[in-house]
């Protein structure tokens, strides 16, 4: 508890450097990874991270040391190479895009990998912590680390504000902008140098390997949540900022944990919510509604059937009867008694139920729909009378009242559908 | 059947279009009158889109030139709009009806610059013309084919050019919809403004447009409706690919390089 304490009030002004520097390459990294995410290139962002590595050791190799600028320089250096193969590459040969962005990520990472155990070996011993770089420490961020990282990540978020209309345009409609005489060619430039440019950020604190989780992450999981795009880019935001300083509040607390996979953990923790709870989108809500609109469908049948036993002059059936009519749907059938009785449609008089005047109208209302459809797809798409009954089953449960004019006006308000049963209206007596 | 025409709005000079080598326009020569609503016909594959992407420089011609205004495409690019083919964006992303006709008046409002109230006018105007006044605020994922055409006609409207070139804005939709949209090219063409459009219905072609461009890899007929609505042009528009200019691009994309490259 004291340790949650000393971390958030910021007492130690490195831990607020910290902080301020995650919070900051979080919501840079999410701004451009939600582009890139919309734009369908999450894969680039994936390979740019892994890229990188070679550069971060071929910039140790030259300063002898860990000299922010020199490795800032070798990353963007082997990340713009590996971009700039990837689409050379996709113009010049037949490869596909899958099969390029495979190799360029395994082959840059692959020759880092190599890069790095030569420095090792090399007993340099300035090399301690360039391990780091590829699960991240973001508590070994210094203050000068915060000014060149920091500095990018607000440099990123400036860009992307400036030129908010142009990488719309590139992602919505690139053609589109070609033709009103944008240089698309240009902007596509600079956002891909924006990408490599928010994954070196995070080198230090997330490590490049994950740096693609904190590019990707944060935009799919705010998908989930609106429509909007500007609602989009600050929820994106949030999610990684917050992460970040979670994360890194797990490697303060137990420091041999590194920062970047607890980052990731968390960020996951994020999307899985949102892949979860969210409302419209989510699994659950999904479920719900579905859950919901079965019952409102077995609701409607009863009432159907209760017509028909009308239709029969008999104004009422037995609870028995109606567990007869939906076999192995015992449970469903008292559901749908309860719920309509308490709605007011049902009246249930010991075993047996009897429709409510409101009860008959909404009934009839079910019934009608149905054999309006039937009679429509008799009638305007020649389907035969024996193979309409099971698309009205579905459909009289979504049809709206608006569709339910236009199929009495097209159909000319008809008397009978296509099986010679009357078309229930309200004022019909039942 | 390939009248030219004095003063053109859009002159077309020996255009030919490779894509992965292989020709998909051979020596386009032809020039349009301005004012009038002109349909590109032709069967699947006959090049039409492409032809509409050279003139808006969106794909390089591999020989000839397009001249608009008797003027190259930079000098008069404001003056033309281009409407892309529905299915070439992906109606999934978020953005708003409004934001998506707003994109008409970027061109004009240059790079830099955010849309304010002036543009945010402009594209309620266009919307009001394509009868989708009352969807401004709507996602355009949740829109029909459709109404994703009108507003794709809307943003077009925005860019207040002379000449419109339009990839298929009656596919997918409906015939209500289809004829709104024809109105309302008639009522642009009467204000003198000129429309190309890409169209895949010949019946309903007849009674659209004045003057007809017929392709099928090559430039079967330029003209007006009476000149070229022969059954012998349709029948050569139509009647399949030509067999040996077929064999000839099949024999070009063989090639380890393109010969036909300037």
């Amino acid at each position: 508890m004291s340790d949650f304490v000393y971390f958030f009030t910021f007492q130690d002004s490195s831990i607020a450097f910290v902080v301020i520097g995650i919070i900051l390459l979080g919501v840079g990294s999410a701004y451009v990874g939600t582009y890139s995410f919309l734009d369908k290139k999450a894969l680039l962002g994936d390979a740019i991270s892994h890229a990188v590595l070679p550069g971060i050791c071929l910039g140790f190799i030259l300063a002898g040391t860990k000299n922010p600028i020199y490795i800032v320089s070798g990353a963007f250096f082997s990340g713009a190479l590996a971009t700039f193969l990837s689409s050379w590459l996709r113009k010049n040969t037949r490869l596909s895009e899958d099969a390029i962005i495979a190799s360029i990520l395994s082959i840059f990472f692959g020759f880092g990998i190599v890069l790095l155990t030569v420095i090792q070996k090399s007993g340099n011993p300035e090399m301690a912590g360039l391990n780091q770089f590829i699960f991240g420490n973001a508590i070994a961020i210094l203050e000068e680390d915060l000014w060149i990282y920091g500095g990018l990540a607000v440099f990123i978020i400036l860009t992307l504000t400036a030129f908010q209309k142009e990488f719309s345009l590139l992602v919505f409609n690139a053609e589109y902008g070609s033709a009103i005489g944008y240089p698309m060619g240009l902007i596509r430039l600079v956002f891909n140098v924006l990408m490599i440019l928010s994954v070196i950020i995070g080198i230090q604190a997330i490590g490049v390997v994950l740096m693609a989780a904190l590019l990707i992450t944060p935009g799919a999981a705010a998908r989930f949540w609106t429509d909007k795009l500007s609602y989009l880019v600050i929820l994106a935001g949030v999610f990684s900022a917050v992460s970040g300083v979670l994360g890194t509040y797990i490697s303060f607390v137990l420091p041999q944990m590194p920062t970047g996979p607890w980052v990731v953990v968390f960020l996951s923790l994020v999307a899985l919510i949102s892949f979860l709870f969210a409302p419209k989108r989510g699994v659950i809500s999904r479920y719900i509604s579905r859950r919901s609109y079965l019952k409102r469908t077995h609701q409607d049948h009863l009432l159907k059937a209760l017509y028909r036993a009308g239709e029969k002059d008999k104004t009422n059936l037995s609870i028995e009867e109606i567990y007869e009519t939906y076999p192995f749907q015992k449970k469903e059938s008292n559901q749908s008694i309860k719920y309509l009785t308490k709605k007011g449609f049902i009246i249930q008089n010991q075993s047996f139920i009897t429709l409510t005047s409101k009860g008959k109208s909404e009934s009839k209302r079910i019934v009608r729909l149905h054999r309006l459809w039937e009679l429509y797809l008799n009638e305007y798409m020649n389907i035969a009378p024996d193979h309409v009954h099971d698309s009205a089953e579905k459909l009289e449960h979504i049809l709206t009242p608006e569709l339910e004019q236009l199929l009495e006006s097209r159909l000319n308000y008809p008397k009978l559908d296509p099986h010679q049963e009357t078309i229930p209206r309200d004022n019909d007596e039942l | 059947m390939i009248n030219h025409v004095e003063s053109p709005i859009l002159e077309i000079h020996d255009l030919t279009v490779s894509y992965d080598q292989s020709p998909v326009l051979w020596n386009v020569d032809l020039s349009l009158p301005s004012g009038k609503l002109i349909g590109i016909l032709g069967p699947n594959g006959a090049g039409k889109s492409t032809l509409i992407k050279a003139i808006m420089g969106l794909v390089a011609p591999s020989g000839g030139y397009v001249k608009l205004f008797d003027k190259t495409l930079e000098e008069v690019r404001s003056r033309i709009s281009y409407v892309p083919q529905r299915e070439s964006v992906d109606w999934n992303f978020p953005a708003s009806v409004l934001d998506v006709v707003m994109m008409g008046t970027y061109g004009k409002l240059g790079l830099f610059k955010r849309p304010g109230k002036k543009e945010r006018e402009i594209a309620m105007e266009c919307l009001e013309k394509v009868g989708m006044q009352g969807f401004a605020k709507r996602q355009i994922s949740e829109l029909s084919g459709g109404q994703q055409q009108r507003v794709f006609i809307g943003r077009s409207l925005a860019q207040n050019a002379d000449l419109y070139l339009m990839d298929e804005p009656f596919a997918g939709v409906d015939m209500a919809t289809e004829s709104a949209i024809f109105e309302l090219l008639q009522q642009m063409t009467s204000e003198g403004k000129t429309v190309v459009v890409v169209h895949h219905d010949i019946y309903s072609a007849v009674n659209y447009f004045d003057w007809f461009i017929m392709l099928n890899l090559h430039l079967v007929a330029s003209g007006p409706k009476e000149a070229v609505m022969t059954e012998d042009l349709l029948r050569k528009t139509y009647g399949g690919k030509l067999n040996l200019l077929t064999k000839v691009s099949e024999l070009i994309r063989q090639k380890e390089f393109n010969p036909l490259k300037n």
